[in-house]
């Protein structure tokens, strides 16, 4: 608790200068609410209902893309990064769309699958892939060489090492992979709904900003700040458990 | 019984093992020794199978060895990259049983055996990195017995560990390879140790010129096992395999 303090009363003194500032109208009103409205404006939301339904959209694309990423991530990785052939085809391939911004194909994703979920997931797919492959790819190239004469000297099969040596042995690197997608996904979300005019918390965040309605557009930008810090603190959490055996120390 | 018939080995243009032969029949314990970089990691791999000799062969009960095998378990020298840290000690155990498709209930079986042969009974649930050097050299060394192996091929398995803990480990490598009618090639730089523990002791030297280790003197030890810490090593026979060796180590 005592270590969390510190952080809580700066967020509290920042949004009392926030307060501060909205009282002394340093910037106009229209642009820039209170936090009292806005977060009177998040309550109402929460107590009439309306919020969940956008952020249970944003939610689900987010989780959609992310899983595919993590899925295709962790395939493609595992095949380059334990097999020659494999990182001879496809790696090249791969250097060369790893910089395309994901936004820059959401103009080619429309024209392909139209203004829909589906365009949103495969985008979403798209720009939360590289950090989990890449990290795959990494975790896997630096399997202990002493534990892969092991499995030689055990004679165990490539499917027996993948899944008993490397994949565990890359874990924390796909771990840590994982969340930054998880970070990117996100973002896509919110930029593809506010593209395609799908429903969700970007959306709203886009509606409230063309009307006016400076604290729902605040109140959006909130509800979408905690929900990258729970589903982050979430992965964190599962990390922890997952790698036990790391702070297993003496 | 395991045999290299001239064994050469070349990376490249370089030569590291030259005309290595020996003979180590079924339950011998073989020691080799010699300084760094002569060769004796290299010569373990080729005997594992995991680097085919540029010259001759190595032979196991007359087959020629073409790759690595179960027959044939490994104790490496680095057990911090050995073990697979995010597995149990019990854990660590069980894949040598795994890669075998040992099934329960034998496996929970073997395991238990095989962790109250090495005494790590009481830390099964444990991860390596809470166990100390000596104790994380015993999990492997019962996941190398775990395989069933005909030939332990041990490489420098104690160097790291405390004198203590090595005499302890020594006794107990010895009284299993007895037990087990296991032969064992064993990869050491103590001198001391390479006669406490071999029936038959190798000392390779790296030749003048070319540099490439080959076989500078063999003897066999012909001290009555059991094997004593303390009366072994004052044993005039040791004294004198020790004077005679010790000469062809130094540079």
């Amino acid at each position: 608790m005592r270590r969390v303090l510190p952080a809580v009363l700066f967020a509290a003194a920042l949004i009392g200068l926030w307060q501060l500032a909205a009282e002394l109208k340093l910037i106009n009103p229209i642009f820039f609410p209170s936090p009292g409205r806005t977060f009177g404006e998040l309550y109402m939301q929460v107590t009439s209902g309306r919020l969940w339904q956008p952020l249970g959209a944003t939610a689900l694309r987010m989780l959609y893309g992310w899983l595919l990423a993590c899925g295709l991530g962790i395939a493609l990785g595992a095949a380059i990064g334990s097999s020659r052939t494999a990182r001879e085809y496809l790696e090249p391939l791969l250097d060369f769309l790893r910089p395309l911004p994901a936004s820059a194909i959401i103009p080619v994703a429309i024209l392909f699958l139209g203004l829909s979920p589906a365009m949103s997931t495969a985008v979403i797919a798209f720009g939360s892939l590289w950090p989990v492959l890449l990290a795959a790819v990494h975790g896997l190239k630096n399997t202990e060489p002493q534990l892969v004469e092991l499995c030689e000297t055990l004679e165990m099969r490539r499917s027996q090492v993948l899944a008993k040596v490397a994949l565990p042995g890359a874990l924390p690197d796909i771990l840590s992979g994982v969340r930054v997608s998880l970070a990117i996904a996100l973002i896509l979300a919110v930029v593809t709904e506010m593209q395609a005019s799908l429903p969700g918390l970007g959306q709203n965040i886009l509606l409230a900003q063309r009307s006016f309605r400076s604290p729902e557009l605040y109140a959006g930008i909130v509800v979408l700040g905690i929900m990258g810090f729970l589903v982050n603190n979430g992965l964190l959490l599962a990390e922890r458990r997952l790698l036990r055996w790391r702070s297993a120390a003496v | 019984m395991i045999a290299a018939r001239p064994v050469g080995v070349s990376f490249g243009s370089r030569q590291v093992l030259a005309d290595v032969s020996f003979d180590v029949p079924s339950g011998q314990f073989l020691c080799i020794i010699g300084p760094s970089g002569c060769g004796k990691t290299t010569l373990l791999r080729v005997l594992a199978g995991l680097i085919a000799p540029t010259s001759g062969e190595v032979t196991a009960d007359g087959k020629a060895v073409r790759g690595p095998a179960r027959s044939r378990a490994i104790v490496f020298q680095d057990y911090t990259k050995a073990l697979l840290p995010w597995r149990t000690v019990a854990g660590n155990v069980a894949l040598g049983l795994e890669a075998c498709r040992v099934a329960e209930p034998q496996k929970s079986r073997r395991i238990e055996e095989l962790l109250s042969k090495m005494g790590l009974g009481h830390c099964a649930g444990q991860y390596p990195a809470q166990l100390s050097g000596g104790m994380q050299q015993r999990v492997q060394i019962a996941r190398a017995l775990g395989q069933d192996p005909q030939l332990l091929l041990m490489d420098e398995p104690f160097g790291a560990l405390d004198a203590i803990t090595r005499q302890g480990l020594q006794d107990e490598v010895a009284r299993i390879a007895a037990e087990q009618k296991t032969t064992v090639v064993f990869i050491t730089h103590d001198l001391e140790e390479a006669i406490y523990l071999g029936d038959q002791v190798i000392v390779l030297a790296a030749a003048p010129g070319t540099g490439a280790g080959r076989i500078a003197e063999r003897i066999t030890v012909e001290i009555p096992r059991p094997r004593s810490q303390l009366e072994t090593r004052e044993d005039p026979r040791f004294l004198a395999y020790r004077h005679r060796l010790f000469g062809l180590l130094k540079h």
